[in-house]
């Protein structure tokens, strides 16, 4: 997993998987590499080819915590997720906290 | 650990596990294999690695604390409807119920609502010993291994192959039903033939029904009648278009000939089209001028009947090679029925005229009389031989009074059962009229003038003699209408003695010349009819009047029986004639004079060629009836 700084915002790639076994130590990791007042988070899922509940969890988990800090206006993207896992985010709602693009 | 075999329901695969994420995941990504190999496609296999890795994580998060040694178990069962998946777990277990749409930050549920959302069926079997999930899916695409991809082809190959065979077999049944169709077609035509034998009749429908089958606009059938040089119709769609006669001439070259000659000349089926065809005279253009059509000509052996020509009034649609075969088929069956007809009208009118000659036969035999009747001092014997081919000869003798006889012999020109009619009433008449008269010319005369119409009327005669005898004082008279002479003989000489006279039925008043002559001592007789005289050798040499007398002188030098006389002179005659066949009917009448004449004659005095006798008719009632014609 590659964590990426840009001033005030965040950049992850390269995560083969979100599931069970890494969703903590995922979220964790990003969430103590957020700055203070994060802009935008974006996390390419180009090459993440599996992701579970546990995995939808730390995602959340990182949601609230970009926006905990009651400041608006922070962008959440995940970026060209493959088609199963896309059809994961609709099916359980996560496609409206997170911006999901394609590039 | 992980095995893979077949099962009653399908292909299945299963792996065991410790009770550890890690291992969980192995397990799912080891399944997830599985299933790919099945021929699962991306999506599918995503969801069923996903619903079970949620089974197996929740059976490893939740594992109660004194089964975390255990091994757990996940497995996928695959068949051609679906798959299955199981996951034990040894968990204190949990309440599975109706899906329900959770909210997105809400994490706990979130799996099960995952396996919900992703599998059709969904249960939970929960026990003492461990719990399994059971999840179910269909599948909704077929396997796409290459062996898969053959059956695919296989599949659409059959569809085709079925296809195909749909077409052959509609294709096979129209052809049935036209066959069907053009068999019912000839056997009704035959049946009305073999009731009305109508020729005529059953080529007008025979061809009708051809053309309605091969959905033909017009035909002409022509038929050449025997020893004719004209191809003439016989019938037709179209009266008004087809009514010439066609001139046909055997060695006539087959380049530039109408369709029809040409098909008539070389024996075979000719092509005809209106628009490309190069002869100047053609008479079928009046079918259209862009008509075409098939000529078939109609041969029985070498022999040629007629034509038929079919077609159509354009050449856009020409004949089908069904229909084609179907006109050719038409053409011989109507070959083979005139044939039929032709030998039956033979055959009829063999019949019919075998008939009439057994009829005139019948009555010619019934002319002649059973018995001579007796004379004194003289006896008398006949001898008669039809030909069957032509009108009757006959003679007869009738006794006037003691001692006269009128001998009588005939010959009506003419043939079957006019002639032997003819005959029959001559010899009613006359039998008539000797009531009255013993005068040979006036009995000629009278004969003469009560036959004349009608014989003339049917182009017939008869020529006759006439001899009356007067056997007391040995004296004959003879007249004669146009008949062989009279042959008078002794031993010492033979003479004839020949009258003129015209015969019966040739001139309207016609009179008769009678002449005297003595008989000889012993006396004797001979009358006769040309067949004898005419009597023909196999090389064409011909007996003659004068051989007769000659026979004659030679024979009765001695005193012979009238019954000798004639045995002697049958046989002379047969062996003349050898094996030549009897051109004519042949009759004599001996009268000849015997000193050991019995008192009672012998009543076979009559002998004819044909054995079989028949009755002779009641001439007396005939002449009864005639008794009132004046002389």
């Amino acid at each position: 997993m590659k964590i990426e700084h840009d001033g005030n915002n965040l950049r992850i790639s390269d995560i083969a998987e979100l599931n069970a076994i890494n969703a903590s130590a995922f979220r964790d990791e990003v969430r103590a590499a957020m700055p203070a007042s994060p802009n935008m988070i974006e996390i390419d899922l180009s090459q993440t080819r599996f992701v579970d509940s546990s995995g939808l969890g730390a995602l959340f988990a990182l949601y609230k915590a970009a926006n905990n800090n009651g400041h608006d206006g922070v962008t959440l993207r995940l970026v060209n997720p493959r088609p199963s896992i896309q059809q994961l985010f609709e099916l359980t709602q996560l496609h409206q906290l997170f911006e999901i693009s394609r590039r | 650990m992980s095995e893979s075999h077949p099962a009653e329901r399908g292909l299945y695969h299963r792996v065991v596990f410790k009770c550890d994420l890690t291992e969980a995941r192995t397990a799912t990504r080891s399944l997830r294999g599985f299933l790919a190999e099945q021929g699962l496609d991306e999506s599918e296999q995503f969801n069923c690695e996903l619903c079970l890795a949620e089974a197996c994580n929740n059976a490893v998060q939740y594992a109660a604390k004194a089964s975390v040694g255990r091994l757990l178990s996940a497995e996928a069962i695959c068949h051609s409807a679906g798959i299955e998946l199981r996951v034990s777990d040894h968990t204190a277990g949990f309440t599975l119920r109706k899906k329900r749409g959770i909210a997105p930050g809400r994490e706990s549920g979130r799996g099960l609502f995952i396996i919900q959302s992703l599998m059709d069926e969904v249960r939970y079997f929960r026990s003492d010993d461990g719990n399994t999930l059971v999840m179910r899916t269909t599948r909704t695409h077929q396997q796409h291994r290459p062996a898969d991809a053959a059956a695919t082809a296989s599949l659409d190959g059959a569809r085709q192959q079925l296809e195909s065979c749909q077409q052959a077999i509609s294709g096979m049944a129209r052809e049935l039903c036209f066959r069907s169709e053009s068999l019912a077609a000839i056997f009704r035509c035959c049946a009305e033939l073999g009731r009305t034998s109508d020729l005529e009749g059953f080529g007008d429908r025979l061809m009708n029904d051809l053309l309605h089958l091969a959905t033909a606009d017009w035909f002409v059938l022509r038929m050449l009648p025997r020893g004719g040089t004209q191809l003439q119709v016989f019938a037709t769609s179209s009266l008004t278009l087809f009514d010439d006669a066609l001139p046909f001439a055997e060695d006539a070259s087959a380049s530039a000939l109408p369709a029809e000659l040409a098909a008539a000349c070389t024996r075979k089926a000719v092509e005809f089209d209106a628009v490309r065809s190069t002869a100047s005279y053609e008479p079928l253009r009046v079918a259209g001028a862009t008509a075409s059509g098939l000529v078939h000509p109609l041969v029985f052996g070498d022999k040629l009947l007629g034509t038929l020509a079919i077609g159509r009034r354009n050449s856009d649609t020409p004949f089908s090679a069904l229909q084609a075969e179907m006109i050719r088929t038409f053409a011989e069956f109507m070959a083979v029925q005139i044939v039929n007809a032709r030998h039956h009208e033979e055959q009829v009118h063999v019949r019919l005229v075998a008939h009439e000659l057994e009829i005139a036969h019948r009555i010619q035999r019934a002319l002649l009389p059973c018995t001579l009747p007796p004379l004194s001092g003289f006896r008398l014997a006949a001898s008669w031989e039809s030909a069957r081919q032509v009108g009757g000869d006959f003679y007869d003798a009738f006794p006037l009074g003691e001692d006269g006889v009128l001998l009588v012999v005939a010959d009506v020109m003419g043939k079957g059962v006019p002639a032997a009619i003819f005959a029959t009433i001559t010899r009613s008449l006359l039998r008539a009229m000797t009531v009255r008269s013993h005068h040979p010319a006036r009995l000629l005369k009278r004969l003469n003038e009560l036959l004349y119409t009608e014989l003339s009327s049917v182009g017939m005669f008869i020529t006759a003699q006439l001899v009356f005898v007067d056997l007391k004082r040995r004296t004959l008279v003879a007249a004669s209408a146009g008949h062989c002479p009279v042959v008078i003989f002794s031993p010492d000489e033979v003479k004839t003695l020949s009258v003129t006279g015209t015969p019966l039925g040739i001139l309207p008043h016609a009179t008769y010349r009678q002449e005297t002559a003595t008989l000889g001592e012993p006396g004797g007789l001979l009358l006769y009819t040309d067949g004898l005289t005419e009597s023909q050798t196999p090389s064409g040499e011909m007996f003659g009047h004068d051989r007769l007398v000659e026979w004659l002188r030679a024979r009765v030098t001695q005193p012979l029986t009238a019954e000798a006389i004639r045995d002697e002179l049958t046989a002379e005659l047969n062996r003349f004639r050898g094996s030549a066949p009897l051109r004519d009917d042949q009759a004599l009448l001996i009268m000849a004079e015997h000193p050991a004449t019995l008192a009672n004659p012998d009543p076979s005095g009559f002998r004819d060629a044909d054995p079989l006798a028949t009755a002779s008719p009641d001439f007396a009632a005939a002449s009864s009836v005639l008794s009132h014609v004046q002389t």
